[in-house]
Parts: structure tokens; sequence; C-alpha cells
């Protein structure tokens, strides 16, 4: 225990912290719109914030079969593996925001926006209320 | 005058030898509960017997350190530790063990260094360093008393402070209602919200939830919006097609009914109102079989995500707005309505 004072401290206050961060930010203070899906497949990997997707104001705009027949969204969050390849090729995403239906992929921080280690799921969903994820990020 | 101030200390010392019994030294609490992270310095806490860790946090006097052991800092120290059990006694104790381990190189802060803070906590440790300072509190004379009683009568607020600060509600720990989301927490805007990361432009660029809802119907749970009937009453106009704001979706006029367990009315299931969002094939046949009759659906597979649950729950009403779904009353005679 005394040998790991130096390495391990950095690593077991990583863990700590991120212990805090699922039990306190997530859970507690975190008042999410209901429905918000945060999309951390790939984010937290490559250094970008993890995507928050708000179904309320796509709904006001779309009816879900737009989406979730036409494009080929599956009703599972994260389990779309989208990437930014896919989006500028025009699927998913890239459907609508090619700048001509909605603003293009050129405004990152729109969509990229989640706080850093924020887990793939619905929030506010029954689910999420449940089943607090087990790890952070990434599913 | 001097018998008089033994009478004092004596007075003092058996007001506070009851309490004292039931409590943990400043060390056990130390070795029990801070020691987790003082010790190592885990989590940038500053460690036992560091004197420069402590230094560097000594501006504020003990009273500053105290109030950080009790109520926490936004550095990551949790309030009493995290251990709400404890008394303010207990933690003030063990604050004080651990700068006793740095008393010789540290430097406190002038503020609250002086008569109060020290004579405060005389009574609670057993440890060594303190008879040394408590020599001094005779000198201004009725300055002790009251000061060695506030342990008492300011702990009281204090500790209630801390648990409303743990309560997560943030309010009265008795609150009625404190599990449920207040009024003021709902439908907040994207930098309060809690997943979104407030320092970044793209955040404060996004519309509030509110300042869409504002002209739609409501609703009692999820985004509070009734998004059925605003769409009925055309208060929202979605597409229906990615491109064409004039495409109309195929909609289908067709109650099922599904007969229930026990005294819940039957799920009176409307086509209608689902093919106006959705396509028949987000639904059959992946989650339900085009088959009357041959679903099985249960609450616990619908609360877990499954069935009705891959909406509801999600984006669609909650499973809370029970008379949404079964919605038809049984005509029961009274005892003999069973199963089915």
């Amino acid at each position: 225990m005394k040998s790991t004072r130096v390495s391990g401290g950095g690593l077991l206050a990583a863990i700590l912290l991120a212990v805090f961060a699922l039990l306190f930010a997530d859970v507690q203070d975190a008042q999410a719109e209901y429905g918000d899906v945060v999309i951390n497949n790939y984010s937290d990997k490559a250094g970008m914030r993890p995507v928050v997707f708000p179904h309320w104001f796509h709904r006001i705009r779309f009816r879900c079969k737009v989406c979730h027949a036409d494009l080929g969204f599956k009703f599972k969050a994260g389990g779309n593996e989208i990437n930014m390849v896919k989006i500028i090729d025009g699927q998913f995403c890239g459907a609508c925001h090619n700048g001509d239906i909605a603003w293009s992929v050129e405004n990152c921080n729109l969509c990229h926006s989640g706080k850093p280690n924020t887990p793939t799921q619905v929030h506010e969903s029954t689910i999420q209320k449940l089943a607090i994820p087990a790890g952070p990020a990434k599913k | 005058m001097k018998a008089r101030y033994f009478a004092t200390l004596l007075a003092s010392a058996a007001l506070f030898s009851v309490p004292a019994l039931a409590q943990q030294s400043g060390k056990d609490v130390y070795s029990k509960v801070c020691a987790t992270c003082h010790a190592t310095g885990l989590a940038g806490a500053p460690r036992y017997g560091n004197a420069a860790d402590w230094n560097a946090r000594a501006g504020g006097g003990v009273g500053r350190f105290y109030q950080s052991a009790l109520q926490g800092t936004a550095k990551g120290m949790p309030a009493k530790g995290g251990h709400m059990t404890l008394s303010d006694g207990e933690v003030k104790g063990a604050v004080d063990y651990m700068l006793a381990a740095v008393k010789d190189g540290l430097k406190l802060g002038k503020a609250e260094e002086a008569a109060p803070a020290k004579a405060e906590t005389k009574p609670e440790p057993k440890p060594e360093p303190k008879k040394a300072e408590a020599k001094p509190a005779p000198t201004p004379a009725p300055a002790p008393a009251p000061a060695q009683q506030s342990p008492v009568a300011a702990s009281a607020p204090a500790a209630i402070a801390a648990a409303a600060a743990a309560a997560p509600s943030g309010g009265d720990v008795n609150a009625f209602n404190r599990m449920l989301k207040p009024a003021g927490k709902r439908n907040l805007p994207p930098p309060e919200d809690g997943i979104h990361d407030p320092t970044v432009d793209g955040t404060h660029a996004l519309q509030p939830p509110l300042a869409a809802f504002g002209t739609l119907p409501k609703s009692f749970a999820g985004n509070r919006v009734n998004w059925v009937e605003a769409l009925d009453k055309n208060k929202i106009s979605p597409r229906a097609d990615r491109q064409d704001p004039n495409a109309v979706p195929v909609v289908m006029d067709l109650n099922v009914v599904r007969e229930v367990k026990g005294s819940m009315p039957d799920v009176v299931y409307p086509h209608k109102q689902h093919t106006e969002w959705l396509d028949c094939s987000n639904c059959h046949p992946a989650i339900f079989n085009p088959q009357k009759g041959s679903n099985v659906i249960s609450m616990a597979a619908i609360l877990l995500g499954e069935k009705c649950g891959v909406c509801h729950g999600k984006v669609a009403f909650p499973v809370s707005e029970c008379r949404l779904c079964h919605s038809k009353k049984k005509e029961m005679p009274a005892a003999t309505a069973q199963g089915k």
C-alpha cells in the first residue's frame, strides 16, 4: 500500500474523482431534459466532448419516423455507431446536418457540447433511474 | 480570581465530559476516516505531517480548516469526510490532530487564530498540544465562557447546514416530496442541465427547452409537454419527410384492446396517435408481432426498456402516467374478477 503512494496515488485519485463525478455530477446534479441522449462511443477517446442529442428539439421539427425509419436510426442510445465520416458522407445526422436542411458539420461544439466523461445514455429515462451505469463513459 | 478560574474550568470539564465519553478522539477519527486521503494526499488532500501542504491552506486560520472539514470544499473534500454521522466535535478533533502534526511548521492566518477557535476545541481531543494554548485563555476573563459553550450551541446549526448540503434537494432534510424534482429544476437551459459543458460556446448557442415549450400544451411527466395534443392542435408541425414539408404521414386508426390482469383497467392501444409519429416498420415486426394476442408484454419489460418501453420512459410519456394506457375500465362484479 505504501509503495503505491507515488505512482498509484494519481491513478487512485482519478478513479475516485470519476466515481465522485458519476455519483454526484451525474445522478444528483444532472437535471437534463427528458430524452436528451448523450453519445460517447468515440468522443472521449478522440479528445472531443461527447455529443448531446436533444430529442425534444428534433421532435418539434420532425416526426419520429423521419430519423428512426427513413434514416435508419436504431432505438438504442449509442447503438448506431455514428462517426464523423458517416455524417460527412450524408448518413445519420449528416442526412440533414449538411448545410441544406440544417446547419452543417463545421459547428462542432453545437453537438459536441457534453461534459467530458458523461456515459452514453438516454437522460432522465426510466432505465437510467433504475440502473445506474457501472463504468465511466463508453459502452 | 484563581479559584474562580479553576471553578469555571472544572464546570466546563464536567459539561463536556459527558458527550466526550461517546466521542471518538481526533486520532481515532483520523485513522478511520481522514487517513484515506490525508495520509497519501489522495485527490490533492493536504498530507498528514506535511507542513507545506497545510501552510498553503492556512490563510484562514483554524476556523477555516474547521469549516472546510465540516462543510466540504469545492476541491473535493466531502463534508465531514463523507461521514455525516460524525459529530462536529469529532471532526474538529480530527482537524486538530492533523494540525498538531504540523504544528511546528504551521503559520496560521491571523484571522481566527486567536482565542475563540482554539478555546472552542479544547475539550474535544485528548491530545498533547492544546494544553499550552489553553493557558492564555483566562486573561480575557469573561470571554472564554461563552466561547467554550459555543461548540454545543454552534454545532447544531452547522450540522443542519451540513446535512442540508448533503440532501439531494439542497433544502430542508425533511422537506415534503424531497425526492421529486422541484419545479425550479425542470426544463433547465443547457448550461445548467448538468450534461452540457458550460465552458463551451456551443452550449450557450443552444435553445433552452422552455423557450420552445412556452406555447405547447402541458403534461405532468417527461418534458412536461403533451406532445400528442401539441400535434393534434397544430401547435407543432413536424415534418413527415426529411425534405418535403408537405408530406403527410400514413395514419392508421385502429384501437387494440389488451386485457390485463387484476383490477387494473385494460390497455387501449391507439394506432392513430402512434402512426402520426411513427412508421409501421418502427414497431413491426421487431418489437411487436403484428398479430393480436401474440405479444407477451409486462410492466417489468417496459420498465427495462423493452416493448412499449423502447420509447415510453425514454422519449414518449413515462410509465408513471398509468391511466394514459390503462384507460378502459373493466366491468367488475367486485370480488370475483380475477386473472386474465
